[in-house]
């Protein structure tokens, strides 16, 4: 038994050591890297580069900060407004400033946006109150069987409210409950467009509460087509509901009134690792996908057809010095946090390569040492022994910590 | 003759166990009226929506509470023990040591897990009184992990106390001060969901730690 | 041949790499009383561990009732009392809640010697123990061990803390009971004076090695003190083979030896040291004692 609770807190420490230790030494000796922040230029016809206070052209020439902002003159128009120096024409098109601001929009995307619990309640807005600010409702939604709003001050459920919306989700073909539920939960909105849902059986749906009655839409979606997730934005141009990432990592936006489902010409986005941006602006988007060592850029003209493309890669933080001597010393690493992720738990990973397995021999060989000075009989120990050539470091400091020390 | 036991760890923390439930129990009462409060001076749905969509944490109050608590029954069932090596007194009870050793930390184990179900369940109806139950849901998934927390420095806090060498007693005290802390994470409402269940048994795994150290105890260690 | 309750072989034991004691042999017969007798820090409390599991020694055994001290079963615990150095005891109970935890224990648990002694202590009935006196908590540590009826009795300095009158009073008792029952009794004192009227055989141990073992009587009978006046005030004796300790202050000597008197005065003749006034004077145990170890 006693042996028993002994493996049972070499484990712990083991876990416990395997946590802490990489956790120290990446505070103490990671060095930051920055990716490149690049967006296409309307004036240059390619793309321009930062990278952290350095400004390049796609050529390699070093741009001043005024430079780089008269290249991407819609983003900084009102500092060039400032100097002076926003132009009239671009493109042989006339400027206007509510135009342009009509027109930009900046979307952002990370995979914990997809990791995260939530609890499956919403608020459902009036869409069309009359009154200039939306106000937050007095009751939460829930689809599960049947579409539920609970009032929050009796917490008990509305009975007409649930099977008035009940009634004609089932009308619409709806299938319950609902997979996927996303809105734009804030009253903080310029106004309320409701929910985009997707069913059990991953129909889409557009859900909105007009004068205090359903407006449900269903959406036509081409066959296979399934979303993982759906992402609802609040843009001035009005022109689409939402972004929407299917199950094989393609980009849609679903147009507004005409509820077409439009496909980027992005390849393989993996949201699951990647963060997402894209910024709009009169004549281009430009979608930004950031992965650990890569970023890919593309512009998209206002037809969402592709115009350009940039891609660079760096050394992950693997592959840097500080990464190599990881490498020597640690097998592997367990992180309570994940920064793809929103939830805790015991995230796994182990080092690249083998080359921990030097400085694991070398602590099985400092054991034995350790064990010849105690004087011990070695058959009793090769299990302790088996755990650091395995765990490393990790299994040599808890072995020793806990120690091996039973009596016939 | 194991009645008897238990019987002694009773006397040893029947008043640390009452005052920890009611103290848990005060606690629980005063989020309860906070609810109520914040309820009747701002409305039910802001309050829904914090609890939603900004993961306000409204029983945040009582992180810490059931690590106190266990942290304290600990003391409290094996400090007596360890005075005058008094343990020496129950290891030497017709009885098998080990045997002993279980029943002892069985006894501890199980009165937090009562202590805990009381306030626990107390919690849940009475937020099952204000809230719906995606709520109630994701504030027991939160809860839980600190629950659980408690059990595991029950367990490692009578490790600790009954090592008889004082350097490795701080050792102890080391790796426990790091591991602890695992259960307390700074993550939102409903992050511990997807790692509870590993923490329970891990829990339940550290719950025997005891006996290695009572083991050196016996045989003499210094 | 005598049953032995205890047998001790070969037992060899270091704290670090300071020796406690080097192939210590010694049985107690069933029915013995047997004290085992040292200066502080000689091995006593060591040796009472090793006997009840509570340490490991180097190397060795000890055999209680024929089981391996360091796995005796439950049974085997049950029939030995115990009875820790300083009365140790559950302080945060009562002595009816005392009385009642560990009377579920023993099978032959016989409370009258036990309420027997608590009617004598004035103290509340809910007095924990942790706010008694001394005296007290022996009285409750002893009345313990009485009413369990144990086979064999390990009682580690039992008289600490007692008055005298009633130290005397235990101490028959506790023989009385010892030899009426065919108890085996194995003790350890620093106050050598009560070992005399309890104990058949005596263990005295020094630091690191056994200075005597044998019945008390025949320890008594062999280990003599002398005394004399020296002419030559300068004569040592203290490196001499037979003699176990010497006391001189100024040229009168006191010299103690397990040789007889002609042995002793054949070698002063042999050696030419004349003395005066040569005589043997009686010893009880507690001088023996101190003649046997020294007075440091």
């Amino acid at each position: 038994m006693e042996k028993i609770s002994r493996y049972i807190l070499v484990l712990v420490a083991i876990l416990t050591f395997s946590i802490f230790l990489p956790d120290f030494y990446w505070k103490l000796f990671e060095k930051p890297n920055r990716s490149p922040f690049v967006l296409y230029s309307c004036i240059d016809k390619d793309f321009i580069i930062q990278q952290g206070r350095n400004r390049y052209d796609n050529k390699g020439n070093k741009l001043t900060r005024k430079e780089w902002e008269e290249k991407l003159p819609l983003l900084n128009m009102r500092q060039l407004m400032i100097y002076g120096l926003f132009p009239d024409s671009i493109n042989g098109c006339i400027m206007d400033p509510h135009e342009i601001g009509l027109n930009k929009s900046f979307f952002r995307f990370k995979p914990k946006d997809m990791n995260t619990p939530q609890a499956h309640l919403f608020p459902l807005f009036e869409s069309e109150s009359g009154r200039v600010k939306i106000e937050m409702p007095q009751d939460f939604f829930r689809i599960t069987k049947r579409m539920e709003f609970v009032d929050a001050k009796t917490n008990s459920v509305i009975k007409n409210k649930s099977r008035m919306f009940t009634a004609v989700l089932q009308k619409r073909g709806f299938a319950f409950p609902a997979k996927l539920i996303a809105g734009i939960p804030t009253t903080r909105k310029s106004c309320d467009e409701g929910y985009i849902v997707t069913d059990s059986k991953d129909q889409l749906f557009h859900i909105k509460m007009v004068k205090g009655h359903p407006y449900i839409q269903k959406v036509k979606v081409p066959k296979g087509l399934k979303f993982k997730y759906i992402a609802c934005v609040d843009f001035r141009d009005k022109k689409y509901y939402c972004y929407l990432f299917s199950q094989k990592n393609e980009i849609y936006i679903l147009t507004q009134d005409e509820y077409d489902l439009i496909k980027f010409p992005i390849k393989d986005f993996q949201p699951k690792k990647e963060e997402l941006r894209i910024f709009g602006d009169l004549f281009n988007y430009n979608v930004i996908r950031l992965g650990e060592n890569y970023t890919q850029v593309v512009a998209l003209d206002k037809e969402y057809k592709k115009v350009a493309e940039y891609n660079k890669t760096w050394l992950s933080r693997a592959e840097r010095k500080e990464g190599k001597v990881f490498s020597y010393i640690f097998p592997a690493q367990i992180s309570m946090f994940n920064k793809y992720s929103d939830y805790i738990n015991f995230y796994y990973a182990k080092t690249k390569g083998f080359n921990w397995i030097i400085l694991n021999l070398l602590l099985v060989f400092g054991h034995f040492l350790i064990l010849k000075r105690r004087k011990v009989i070695f058959k009793n120990h090769l299990i302790d022994f088996s755990i650091i050539l395995i765990t490393g470091i990790y299994g040599f400091l808890a072995v020793n910590l806990f120690q091996n020390k039973f009596f016939k | 003759m194991w009645k008897s036991i238990i019987f002694k760890e009773w006397l040893k923390v029947r008043w640390y166990l009452i005052g920890a439930t009611l103290l848990l129990g005060v606690f629980v009462s005063y989020i309860f009226i906070n609810v109520k409060h914040d309820i009747t001076f701002q409305d039910a749905n802001n309050l829904w929506y914090l609890i939603l969509f900004k993961k306000y944490q409204f029983f945040g109050l009582i992180k810490y509470l059931p690590l106190l608590v266990g942290i304290g029954i600990a003391a409290a069932q094996y400090v007596p023990e360890i005075v005058s090596k008094r343990v020496k007194l129950s290891f030497h009870l017709p009885v098998n040591e080990n045997k002993m050793l279980l029943m002892m930390l069985g006894f501890g184990n199980l009165s937090l897990l009562i202590c805990f179900s009381i306030v626990f369940s107390i919690f849940i109806s009475l937020s099952n009184c204000f809230f719906a139950y995606e709520i109630v849901n994701e504030a027991i998934i939160t809860i839980i992990p600190w629950l659980l927390g408690g059990i595991a420095a029950y367990s490692l806090v009578g490790l600790i106390v009954m090592e008889p060498i004082w350097m490795y007693k701080i050792f102890y005290l080391v790796v426990t001060s790091m591991f602890i802390p695992l259960y307390y994470e700074r993550g939102i409402t409903g992050a511990y969901k997807p790692v509870n269940l590993t923490l329970a048994i891990i829990t339940l795994l550290i719950s025997v730690s005891l006996l290695f150290s009572a083991y050196r105890f016996r045989k003499g260690e210094m | 041949m005598d049953n032995n309750v205890i047998e001790c072989k070969n037992l060899t034991h270091y704290y670090g790499k300071k020796l406690v004691y080097e192939n210590l042999n010694f049985n107690v017969r069933e029915g013995s009383i047997l004290g085992l007798l040292g200066k502080n820090g000689a091995g006593k409390t060591t040796t009472i561990n090793i006997l009840n599991g509570f340490l490991q020694p180097r190397s060795g055994e000890c055999l209680i009732f024929g089981e391996n001290s360091q796995h005796l079963t439950p049974e085997t615990k049950g029939r030995i009392g115990f009875l820790i150095e300083g009365h140790v005891q559950y302080a945060f109970m009562d002595i009816y809640q005392i009385e009642k935890f560990y009377s579920k224990f023993y099978p032959n648990w016989n409370s009258e010697p036990y309420w027997d002694l608590m009617s004598k202590l004035k103290v509340t009935p809910t007095q924990k123990i942790s706010s008694m006196s001394c005296g007290q908590r022996s009285q409750v540590a002893l009345g313990l061990i009485l009413a369990q009826d144990p086979d064999l009795l390990i009682l580690d300095d039992f008289s600490m803390g007692l008055d005298p009158g009633y130290r005397r009073l235990f101490i028959d008792y506790l023989r009385e009971y010892a030899k009426a029952n065919n108890k085996t009794i194995f003790v350890t004192s620093h106050i050598i004076s009560d070992m005399e009227r309890l104990i058949d055989d005596l263990l005295i141990m020094d630091y690191n090695r056994v200075l005597a073992q044998c019945p008390v009587n025949q320890f008594m009978d062999s280990f003599k003190q002398f005394t004399f006046e020296l002419d030559n005030n300068n004569i040592d004796l203290s490196k001499e083979k037979f003699v176990a300790s010497v006391d001189k202050i100024k040229n009168k000597v006191e010299l103690h030896t397990f040789e007889s008197e002609d042995f002793v005065k054949e070698f002063l003749k042999k050696e030419n040291i004349s003395v005066k006034n040569f005589k043997q004077v009686e010893m009880n145990l507690e001088d023996a004692f101190i003649g046997l170890t020294g007075k440091y």
